[in-house]
């Protein structure tokens, strides 16, 4: 927040903001979301009871939260991995591990220990930190390949450990207290998605943000300038394990059940990652934009016979020619050009080194 | 500048090996305050094993390190650099995605506890290095658009942001043409007179003459010299190293 752009010049932008058409077209987009986040926020209203008393129109039903709040449940999963993997560039291929730990925080904390499942939502939120920060520590001094993979080992290793005690309900889950409200769901997902980004908004504006970037960059640079590298990037990965977590928290409660498969889907990483990867990882609107589209396409598309099959094909397509032509995602691809040049493309296939 | 309390940076028995070769062994010599001390000596020599020992990269297998009578052995390189030691790295190492002021001002971000400035003063100190290193005209484009010559002045730069009592330089002119030299060795005597104790390693003797007070020559892993350049530069001992017995003999002779 320290560094908000001078008024006077985009000279004076303090991190990827380098040109005055730059900045301009991140105001545009502010806007824009501005927008869409006051109608996100209002157009649901149209549901209450009262709403519909007074004869407004029901612009939203019982599909539509279902799609939103998945929605925004991967906006904050997407958005949350990108601290860790994009900003930090560890790419963490078991996130999927805070989002479970998460939930059955809440579903422990809600049948077992009878806490409110407001008060639930904390433990969904300290647990998955509590956990990254310690495995982290070992974690964390692998690179590349290697983390990704001892990452994902955790995320199995955790959900069998899980679904073999009795303690978490063992093969058959757990089972909470219904809590009936389309509307109370839909908004916790929202406030986290908004929460996600203003973090990473704040995160990228900070001292912390560069030094994640430095360490991404190059750590052995970064450490003998002066960046605590081990803290830093345990820091990242515990923050991106409380948001995951509270994400899993969330849908615990929503979904009433949870149970390995419920809460341990290594779908949930993949797709998070993809969602990153497509709309631009380390940027801030990156991950929202990716999450917002391909969940989308995903939710409006399944359960559709044929149709579904084909779109998953159509879906696959897409995500191999963006990685391969958009390597660094379509945020990046709108801010920096305005068509699909050979050049571009070129110099993106160069600095990634395919 | 040899008095004990005019020491900055003492070097006492310093042993690194990798595996079974001692790549530094048994390396001792004294840093005065405020000199600018050059690192000679042919291709593996232990040149740049010794800045990594210093900066917390390598641990040390031996010895000790001294930074004002404090003891740097075992500190990791960050809380070195918070201690007030900044260095280059031969091959550059830049943050790729960062604009070159971006760079920069990640050094005054963190660096030593001098530095540490928040975001604004940051970027106002990362303009000012800039301005001193002459690339003040370049400071918003992407690194991936430097010449290889300012490259090097950034690697300079992101390390002088840092706000070192002692910077080291590991042969930041090489690759450099005869006026880069000039601007370079310029560039150096500014750092210098603003106060800071520099270390450099170089192959160009123009550069160890031009600015070294003194010159520590290293071979094999062992220091083998020491003294003022010039005389240093006559060592039979150090033509020796370089050249082979048979061409300082030669050498010698004629």
């Amino acid at each position: 927040m320290a560094a908000q752009p001078e008024p006077d010049a985009g000279q004076e932008a303090a991190f990827a903001v380098a040109t005055p058409a730059a900045a301009r077209r991140e105001r545009i987009l502010l806007v824009v979301a501005a927008v869409a986040l006051v109608l996100l926020v209002v157009v649901p209203l149209t549901s209450t009871d009262q709403a519909q008393s007074a004869g407004l129109p029901l612009l939203v039903d019982r599909y539509w939260f279902r799609v939103a709040t998945i929605v925004a449940m991967f906006v904050v999963i997407s958005a949350a991995w990108n601290l860790i993997g994009g900003l930090a560039g560890y790419p963490a291929f078991g996130n999927v591990v805070y989002f479970g730990i998460g939930a059955y925080a809440v579903a422990l904390l809600v049948t077992r220990y009878h806490w409110s499942f407001a008060a639930a939502l904390a433990g969904s939120v300290v647990a998955p930190a509590a956990f990254a920060g310690l495995i982290g520590v070992p974690l964390l001094r692998l690179r590349g390949h290697y983390f990704a993979v001892a990452s994902l080992g955790v995320a199995v290793a955790v959900g069998e450990v899980i679904n073999n005690l009795d303690y978490f309900g063992g093969a058959s889950g757990i089972f909470m207290p219904i809590v009936r409200s389309d509307l109370l769901f839909y908004y916790l997902m929202l406030g986290a998605a908004l929460l996600a980004v203003a973090i990473t908004w704040v995160v990228l504006r900070t001292r912390f943000g560069y030094g994640l970037i430095a360490i991404r960059e190059d750590e052995s640079a970064a450490a003998v300038m002066g960046v605590n590298t081990t803290v830093y990037k345990i820091a990242a990965y515990a923050l991106s394990a409380a948001l995951t977590g509270l994400a899993g928290g969330i849908y615990a409660q929503w979904n009433v059940f949870v149970n390995q498969d419920v809460a341990f889907n290594i779908d949930v990483s993949i797709d998070s990652i993809l969602m990153a990867l497509i709309g631009g990882i380390g940027t801030i609107w990156g991950p929202v934009l990716g999450a917002v589209v391909l969940e989308f396409l995903i939710q409006t598309f399944s359960g559709r016979g044929d149709l579904a099959v084909v779109t998953q094909i159509g879906l696959g397509l897409l995500l191999t020619v963006a990685v391969i032509f958009l390597p660094r995602g379509v945020v990046d691809f709108l801010g920096g050009r305005s068509s699909l040049t050979l050049a571009y493309v070129r110099r993106t296939l160069r600095s990634s080194g395919v | 500048m040899s008095e004990p309390g005019e020491v900055l940076l003492s070097l006492r028995e310093v042993t690194r090996r990798f595996g079974g070769v001692a790549a530094l062994d048994g390396v001792s010599f004294d840093v005065g305050r405020n000199e600018i001390l050059g690192v000679i000596g042919p291709n593996g020599a232990g040149k740049t094993t010794l800045l990594n020992c210093v900066s917390g990269v390598h641990r040390l297998d031996g010895g000790d390190i001294l930074l004002d009578g404090r003891s740097l052995r075992g500190l990791p390189p960050h809380r070195v650099a918070r201690l007030g030691v900044g260095r280059t790295f031969q091959i550059v190492k830049p943050f790729g995605s960062m604009t070159v002021r971006e760079n920069a001002a990640v050094g005054a971000l963190f660096g030593s506890s001098e530095a540490r400035l928040p975001t604004r003063r940051a970027f106002a100190h990362a303009d000012e290095v800039l301005a001193l290193v002459g690339l003040a005209p370049k400071r918003m484009l992407p690194v991936a658009s430097l010449t290889v010559p300012d490259r090097k002045r950034l690697e300079v730069a992101r390390a002088l942001c840092t706000k070192p009592r002692l910077l080291l330089l590991d042969e930041v002119m090489a690759g450099l043409n005869a006026v880069e030299v000039d601007e370079a060795l310029e560039m150096v005597r500014a750092v210098h007179a603003s106060g800071v104790t520099i270390v450099l390693i170089e192959h160009v003797m123009r550069v160890i003459l031009g600015v070294c007070q003194r010159v520590v020559v290293l071979h094999l892993g062992r220091h083998l010299a020491e003294g003022r350049p010039a005389d240093v530069l006559r060592d039979s001992r150090v033509v020796e190293a370089y050249l082979g017995e048979k061409y300082a003999s030669r050498y010698a002779g004629g």
